[in-house]
């Protein structure tokens, strides 16, 4: 091995050549993206444009934003969409909590010993995940059609505790919460059984041994660390909850994607206004992920010796390990123990 | 008080049609050390998780206390005690698992004052002193603030045991307590039971460790097959044993 005077030898390091291509054809794809994204176009109404330039008078066609981002920044926080977006919020709240509270029961009674209960559990999954979101949503909608009054009683003797007209209980937004609160209970519940079986046997048996309930053994101990599974993909559910919410506008909500189809559908500027509908939809869901990586963390307590790093640990290390990468020159001096 | 701390009639008990014990009697008495060997399937485990009623005996008499496990008697009639009833008789009965089966999302600190506070209400400023007391008696008063998954096998059973204690049983069932550890971290184990064996705890061992059987238990049953086949004083069962069976299974440990 040739040494230097001083003891180091010079390390070459490995040259990843088909990588280097792809990343020359992501910068390419990236550059291309961000052009169409603020280039300019013709208007279509032929329109020119004349300017005096050096006492020469100089005309072009208008133009116009590709994406027409004026019109977007125009509609982007009107109070129509505002007021879309807080019913979309709410719309996904209250239908995740519904789902996410029923599923769990259904959960509990699918791993019950009683058969009767698990079978209740499994079919009501059968019926919701085998019938089509949209379906459900119409029929929730229309529900009065089958019962006129909403009646809690005891079947077949004629006893009846309260009755309610269908009508005044189950408007537009409660019928899509229920519908899509439903919905949601039949996918959570097997989310959360997952992640109730994925907790080892022992740990249910070591707090029976220290005399909790069933009740308790469930909440302190199974629970908890049935959270570090059951997260990652509710996570996936909040976030398709919140596009699927969109659904709602075919029972007339007026939810985000419903305030800006009104919007456009009186002045035709349909791009731009799903443009909105979609930035807002972008940033909920980067709100959620964000908030789902700290919850994540959070339950992730006990499992790992060391947490992993926050997202801004993160990008720091990455910062600082690309600066080192070109403050050390290629082919670094390497000391080398004798 | 000289009713024994457990006692055990012609227990039986069968898992789907395979009959684990086949009418085990047994004797513990109070503040003596008994340990149960025998080889794997023999029945140790399932006796002892029938005491504390993990498990479900399915003929026979079992008594903890002088009272009946999962029953009551009342008028000529047996009555299944409900969920709470079972609860708080498990409570008095702590239990050391051969995985240990801490609690992985709470620290050292809060596995051993989960129980006090949330089963037999204390105060949590009073869980925490008692829970550090343990600690220290197991000599982990430094590792309060740890996760189990930070821990050593050794330390981690300690913890275990520390956590049983804190309920201050009246009985420790102790399941291969040391079958799962590095044989290195053997010894830390063995010498808290010891301790507790000093302190006048009653404990049933389930184990492999003759010498500790030898050095510590008062009483050893030897299980193979679902049934007691030879017991007595350690010392004199494990150096000269009367039957075959169990002179065949000490040659193979020893």
């Amino acid at each position: 091995m040739a040494m230097d005077g001083d003891g180091t030898v010079k390390v070459v390091p490995v040259r990843h050549y088909s990588r280097w291509a792809g990343v020359a054809c992501a910068l390419i794809f990236i550059a291309m993206l961000v052009h169409t994204l603020l280039s300019r176009v013709p208007d279509t109404t032929g329109q020119m444009v004349c300017h005096v330039v050096n006492g020469a008078r100089k005309c072009q066609p208008a133009e116009h934003w590709r994406f027409y981002w004026n019109v977007v920044g125009q509609y982007f926080t009107t109070s129509e969409v505002l007021h879309g977006l807080l019913l979309t919020l709410e719309l996904t709240a209250l239908a995740m909590i519904i789902g996410i509270v029923l599923g769990l029961v259904l959960a509990v009674m699918r791993l019950s010993h009683s058969r009767l209960l698990s079978s209740t559990a499994w079919s009501y999954t059968w019926f919701f995940r085998g019938t089509p979101v949209l379906v459900q949503l119409t029929f929730w909608y229309f529900i009065h059609a089958l019962y006129s009054n909403l009646t809690i009683g005891l079947p077949f003797v004629n006893v009846t505790f309260v009755t309610i007209n269908t009508n005044s209980i189950f408007t537009n937004f409660i019928a899509a919460m229920v519908a899509l609160g439903t919905n949601e209970a039949a996918y959570f519940s097997e989310i959360a059984r997952s992640g109730l079986i994925a907790v080892d046997e022992g740990q249910t048996e070591a707090a029976s041994s220290l005399g909790m309930t069933r009740g308790q053994t469930l909440r302190l101990v199974v629970l908890p660390q049935a959270m570090r599974v059951i997260l990652p993909p509710t996570g996936n559910e909040v976030i398709s909850m919140l596009k699927t919410s969109s659904l709602a506008m075919t029972i007339s909500v007026v939810e985000l994607f419903g305030a800006t189809s009104n919007i456009s559908a009186g002045n035709y500027e349909i791009m731009p206004l799903l443009i909105v509908a979609s930035l807002w939809y972008l940033i909920v869901t980067t709100v959620l992920s964000i908030g789902q990586y700290y919850l994540e963390r959070h339950y992730a307590k006990g499992a790992l010796r060391t947490p992993p790093p926050t997202p801004i640990q993160r990008i720091r290390s990455d910062v600082r390990g690309i600066l080192s990468k070109f403050r050390t020159k290629r082919g670094v001096q390497v000391a080398v123990a004798p | 008080m000289n009713t024994p701390m457990v006692e055990a009639r012609g227990v039986h008990k069968s898992y789907a049609g395979i009959e684990v014990l086949k009418g085990v009697d047994l004797t513990v008495t109070r503040g003596e050390v008994t340990c149960l060997i025998g080889p794997s399937g023999s029945g140790k485990s399932t006796l002892l998780r029938c005491i504390n009623h993990l498990e479900k005996h399915d003929a026979g008499e079992l008594r903890v206390d002088g009272g009946l496990v999962g029953y009551e008697a009342r008028g000529g009639k047996l009555y299944e005690l409900n969920d709470k009833q079972i609860c708080a008789e498990r409570a008095q009965i702590g239990m050391v698992f051969q995985r240990f089966n801490l609690f992985q999302h709470l620290t050292v600190l809060e596995n051993v004052t989960v129980g006090q506070v949330k089963v037999k209400g204390s105060s949590v400023e009073a869980a925490n002193a008692k829970a550090r007391e343990l600690l220290t008696r197991v000599g982990l008063e430094s590792k309060e603030k740890n996760y189990p998954s930070q821990l050593s096998g050794g330390q981690q059973q300690r913890v275990a045991i520390a956590r049983a204690l804190a309920m201050e049983p009246k009985l420790m069932l102790f399941d291969e307590p040391t079958s799962a550890l590095d044989p290195e971290l053997v010894g830390e184990v063995l010498d808290v039971m010891k301790d507790l064996a000093r302190s006048g705890m009653t404990m049933i061992v389930v184990t492999h460790e003759m010498n500790f059987a030898k050095e510590v238990a008062n009483t050893v049953y030897f299980l193979d097959g679902g049934v007691i086949e030879e017991s007595g004083d350690p010392r004199v069962v494990l150096t000269t044993p009367s039957s075959e069976r169990l002179k065949s299974f000490l040659s193979k440990v020893l």
